[in-house]
């Protein structure tokens, strides 16, 4: 126990235990009253027994040397627990033996073990069930249950802190409550006062320790690489181990050993084309994980450019290269064994055939579906090639055809014009008469029927009927507009 | 806490002194177990063929039995054999909750599947077993098996 000076206290004990506290809970009566209440009693199922015990005295059910045994009528001996636990796990709630199954009536068939049986069972050498936690004492099983309970200083009891939940070896009882939290003044663990004297002697990195091989004094912290690396009294195979020399001594030895042994000479570059496979390994692995993707893409594909077709004939398409195939595939399509190794010959596979998922005969189908995809591709092309050929055959055709209309309609609207030029000539000619007739008919009514005349002789030059030759003497301009508009219909239709 | 008890102190046992034709393959934990059985006379069906065995354990063994099945891999197919169905599930009453007792363990139950094996002579399947494999989907301690043949 290091003095309070050597210990960083980062929260003192939080209400120390007066003098009189400690006198009375170490007095026998308060321990009577208070500790025994939370020790366990060692479970004798869990000892752990110095000798390897006598396989007469183990109970089958449990494998453990015996706790208090008893002996059915059919001379089957199990511990008293055991037999309750597997009858009542026994459903019908018939009890039988567990051994040669006869049926059992536990009031009248379970006897007490003969009194030697118990004797050598009590004899049994067993260790402290505090063992772990550094209690050394080894006794007579008999013994076990006095030990724990009243002199074994590694037992857990209650704190003696009131408010305290906590347990704590009965050794350090007397000290009061050691759950509160210290650092260790040389690493600077956090952990509690219970625990900082047992860390300091066997696990602190920055205290010091004796190598166990050649008394050198080192920090623990270097220990395990003055161990691995620089310990003169360590022993050590030969480098050439790997390679197969047997040579084994202390490193001292060793290395005069290798400055000889061509096995340890050759080791480096077996250890480097060891790292090379290794690194080449690793990177194998992604790439087989792509190609089974790429191959379950495939397959997917195929499926989808053939689906449901499972008849082996319509895709006669196999492996040149393996004429096995061909023969081999009707007897394993009839009988598919779970064992059956060949790639199946159909394309695409065969969807119900999952024994070998990954082994189907992959190159010819990488194989067929290169060469179909080539002459699809051929096939786009030709089509697309014919396509503009049409296409620009059509152009020409629309092109001709359209110069020809647009030809004829130029003529048609020279014809129009022509006409209409001429209409327009006969009709200033009419006009003009008109008012010559009409000035003349002002001057005497002897020149109306003159003038009568020659308007109907002007509509018939103009190839038109005239629809309605009214009493032109009586309206002098409605007629005349009516003319115009007449014959310039007649010349539309 | 009982069945690793138990099955801790029974690891370094059997890898010790196992019977031969059974070898222990795995027992990291308390939990599963892989066994390998080989038949070790001439029996034809089986002559020259190993088989793995896979123990489940639950918290309460030894009280419960435990789940055993064969396995199937690339070296270990399943046994033909009538009462063994090629899922791995074997139809055994002393692998069943009546006829299991605490004082079997995991070599007894091996040498058990070892003798059936060994003194059976017709190379087949139970009957049904295509629409059982087909249908089952419960656990083997969950199915009711009924036992009618004592020959084996």
């Amino acid at each position: 126990m290091s003095s309070p000076a050597d210990v960083d206290t980062v929260g003192g004990p939080p209400n120390s235990p007066s003098p009189l506290q400690i006198r009375a809970s170490n007095s026998l009566n308060s321990k009577s009253h208070r500790a025994p209440l939370t020790k366990q009693p060692a479970d004798l199922h869990l000892l752990e027994y110095v000798h390897e015990p006598d396989s007469n005295l183990v109970c089958l059910i449990c494998h453990a040397p015996f706790d208090r045994p008893v002996q059915l009528f059919c001379a089957h001996f199990f511990c008293k627990d055991c037999l309750e636990h597997a009858w009542r796990a026994q459903h019908d709630g018939r009890k039988t033996c567990p051994t040669c199954r006869s049926s059992v009536d536990p009031d009248k068939d379970l006897r007490p073990v003969p009194k030697i049986v118990e004797t050598m069972l009590d004899e049994l050498l067993v260790k402290c069930p505090n063992a772990q936690a550094g209690c050394a004492w080894v006794e007579q099983r008999v013994n076990v249950h006095d030990h724990v309970m009243l002199y074994c200083e590694a037992t857990l009891v209650e704190c003696a802190q009131h408010d305290c939940r906590l347990h704590i070896s009965q050794k350090d009882f007397h000290k009061g409550c050691l759950h509160y939290t210290v650092s260790c003044e040389d690493c600077h663990t956090s952990m509690m006062k219970k625990d900082l004297e047992d860390h300091q002697r066997t696990a602190c990195a920055n205290r010091s320790t004796n190598c166990p091989h050649c008394d050198t004094t080192l920090l623990r912290l270097h220990l395990d690489a003055h161990i691995k690396e620089a310990c003169a009294n360590v022993t050590i195979p030969c480098q050439g181990s790997i390679v197969g020399c047997t040579f084994t001594a202390e490193r001292t030895q060793t290395n005069l050993h290798e400055k000889s042994c061509p096995m340890a000479t050759m080791a480096p570059h077996f250890r480097d084309q060891q790292a090379r496979i290794e690194r080449n390994e690793a990177r194998l692995e992604p790439l087989t994980r792509k190609v089974g993707i790429l191959e379950d893409g495939l397959s997917s594909i195929t499926n989808m450019l053939y689906p449901a077709n499972d008849s082996s004939t319509t895709f006669p398409v196999t492996n040149p290269l393996d004429p096995n195939i061909s023969y081999s595939f009707p007897p394993t399509n009839l009988i598919p064994t779970p064992d059956f190794r060949l790639p199946p010959a159909s394309f695409p596979p065969v969807p119900h055939n999952e024994s070998h998922p990954s082994q189907p005969p992959f190159d010819s189908q990488v194989h067929h579906l290169l060469t179909l995809h080539e002459s699809l591709r051929d096939e786009v092309n030709r089509i697309a090639n014919a396509l503009t050929e049409l296409d620009g055959r059509t152009n020409m055709m629309v092109i001709n055809e359209s110069q020809r209309t647009k030809d004829e309609m130029l003529h048609t609207n020279a014809a129009i014009n022509g006409m209409r030029m001429q209409l327009h000539w006969l009709m200033s000619a009419t006009l003009q008469q008109r008012n010559s007739a009409r000035t003349s008919a002002a001057n005497g009514s002897a020149g109306g029927s003159n003038a009568r005349s020659t308007a109907q002789g002007a509509g018939a030059g103009a190839g038109a009927s005239v629809a309605r030759p009214g009493p032109i003497g009586d309206f002098p301009n409605g007629p005349l507009r009516r003319l115009s508009d007449s014959t310039r219909q007649d010349t539309k239709l | 806490m009982f069945a690793s008890k138990r099955l801790g102190k029974s690891c370094p046992q059997l890898q010790d002194k196992l019977p031969p034709g059974i070898t222990l393959v795995k027992a990291d934990d308390f939990r599963e177990w892989l066994m390998d059985i080989q038949v070790m006379d001439e029996n034809p069906i089986y002559k020259g063929e190993t088989y793995r065995l896979k123990f489940i354990f639950s918290q309460s063994y030894p009280i419960e039995a435990p789940e055993v099945v064969f396995v199937r891999n690339d070296m270990r197919p399943i046994p033909i054999h009538p009462h063994i169905y090629s899922n791995g599930i074997i139809c055994l009453d002393l692998l069943d909750r009546q006829g299991w007792s605490p004082v079997h363990n995991v070599e007894s139950v091996c040498v058990s599947l070892q003798s059936m094996l060994t003194s059976n002579t017709k190379n087949e399947r139970p009957p049904g077993d295509e629409a059982f494999v087909r249908s089952n989907t419960q656990r083997p301690r969950d199915i009711n098996f009924v036992f009618h043949d004592n020959s084996v």
